[in-house]
């Protein structure tokens, strides 16, 4: 279990975390939902020990650390690969460093999205690029695999694909954290949203208890950033009265 | 032995890198006995008039310091170890370049993973300029001594060297 404990994070005195509880349990798959600024990329990157930050993270009881950062993975839409290097050196690379590193999963992913294993990364297409990224994650053999808008530039039939294949090769014990805005997409591939609002959590439901409260997940959320829908009308009337009021 | 690929960074060509290190400190020491050679010629011929075709030693003559003949000689080793420094930093740097490979190499079970890889090489490099730099001073050296006419030296210039 991955355990946040007032986790805080500021940058330069602008607080980007404000005391974050949150609990992930082995198996989970949860959305990591909030508009931008919210704090998603940097709660990823304090489990991740990439940022600083103030309070305890702990992966089973243990802080993380050289350790045990094998058993976490990362895909980021910033992207973590070598470019200069093909995917058979990422392999060799990851093998070297990840004792767990799954070459079955490995292959059979490069196989279903038709990457080229020899060519440097550098020359694939921007989808491409995702696509290995999130391979990588999911090949490295971790518990726990860390994802932050990974799809972002794929098309929507990619998308789509990712998500089933993703369904289809996870074990039981594998738990995902996926950042993302494409929450209709992802609705029906997650167990849990958490929320994210200015730094703070401000929902945290399984799709379960969405489920048996007759919600879908947009309305949740909408729900619980107070979205107001009649804000759009009101600046469209208000853009409409100043056109046809010349003075 | 290792490959030389595990001791740069992920994706930089090694070998190429390697060579080009080596050229570099080849024309450091190339550099450096240019200068040496020009300047002890100087100072050689200094110790000599001219008396139609012929050069006699003049009866005053002292050779120069050894210290003003291998002046500036290492200037290139001393370019060289910048360099070096810099190719650090390039070496840091090109985690971040095309992709954040830095987020990666930073959360490898292995500590020392990304330093190895981005301080190896040229801190190698700079450990055999420093040893180039030995080698050769003591090589200008003996060539100082042997070169410079019977009491045309003056006493204490190895200290002199060092204190200059």
């Amino acid at each position: 279990m991955i355990e946040l404990k007032n986790v805080k994070k500021s940058y330069s005195l602008k607080p980007a975390l404000q005391g974050v509880d949150i609990k992930l349990n082995q198996g989970e798959i949860v959305g990591l939902f909030g508009e931008n600024g919210a704090g998603k990329t940097t709660l990823l990157k304090c489990i991740l020990g990439l940022l600083p930050y103030h309070g305890e993270i702990t992966l089973d009881g243990q802080k993380i650390n050289r350790k045990n950062i094998g058993r976490l993975s990362f895909a980021t839409c910033e992207h973590s690969f070598f470019p200069n290097l093909n995917a058979k050196a990422h392999r060799d690379f990851y093998k070297m460093h990840f004792p767990n590193f799954r070459n079955r999963r490995f292959e059979a992913l490069m196989d279903f999205f038709e990457l080229p294993s020899i060519q440097a990364i550098k020359h694939f297409s921007s989808g491409q690029k995702n696509q290995f990224e999130v391979i990588m994650a999911l090949s490295q053999g971790a518990d726990y695999i860390l994802m932050d808008e990974p799809f972002a530039g794929n098309d929507v039939f990619n998308r789509e694909d990712f998500y089933k294949v993703l369904l289809g090769v996870l074990e039981p014990t594998e738990t995902v954290l996926l950042s993302t805005h494409l929450l209709e997409e992802v609705e029906n591939f997650i167990g849990r949203a958490i929320l994210l609002n200015h730094g703070r959590i401000v929902g945290d439901v399984t799709t379960m208890e969405l489920d048996e409260a007759g919600k879908d997940l947009m309305s949740f959320v909408k729900e619980t950033y107070r979205y107001k829908p009649d804000r759009i009308n009101k600046i469209l009337s208000d853009l409409g009265d100043e056109e046809e009021d010349p003075k | 032995m290792q490959k030389i690929e595990f001791y740069v960074p992920a994706g930089i060509d090694g070998a190429r890198e390697k060579f080009g290190f080596f050229v570099g400190l080849a024309a450091a020491a190339g550099y450096s006995v240019l200068v040496f050679a020009a300047r002890l010629g100087m100072a050689y011929r200094a110790l000599f008039e001219v008396a139609g075709n012929e050069k006699i030693l003049r009866q005053d003559a002292v050779m120069n310091d050894f210290s003003w003949v291998a002046n500036g000689s290492l200037r290139g080793f001393a370019v060289f170890a910048i360099c070096m420094a810099i190719m650090m930093i390039y070496h840091y740097v090109y985690h971040y370049q095309g992709s954040k490979s830095i987020y990666l190499m930073r959360r490898l079970p292995s500590r020392w993973e990304m330093w190895r890889r981005c301080l190896t090489l040229p801190l190698t490099f700079v450990v055999l300029a420093a040893a180039a730099v030995i080698v050769l001073l003591l090589l200008y050296y003996g060539v100082y001594i042997l070169v410079t006419p019977d009491g045309c030296l003056s006493p204490g210039q190895w200290q002199k060297f060092w204190n200059s």
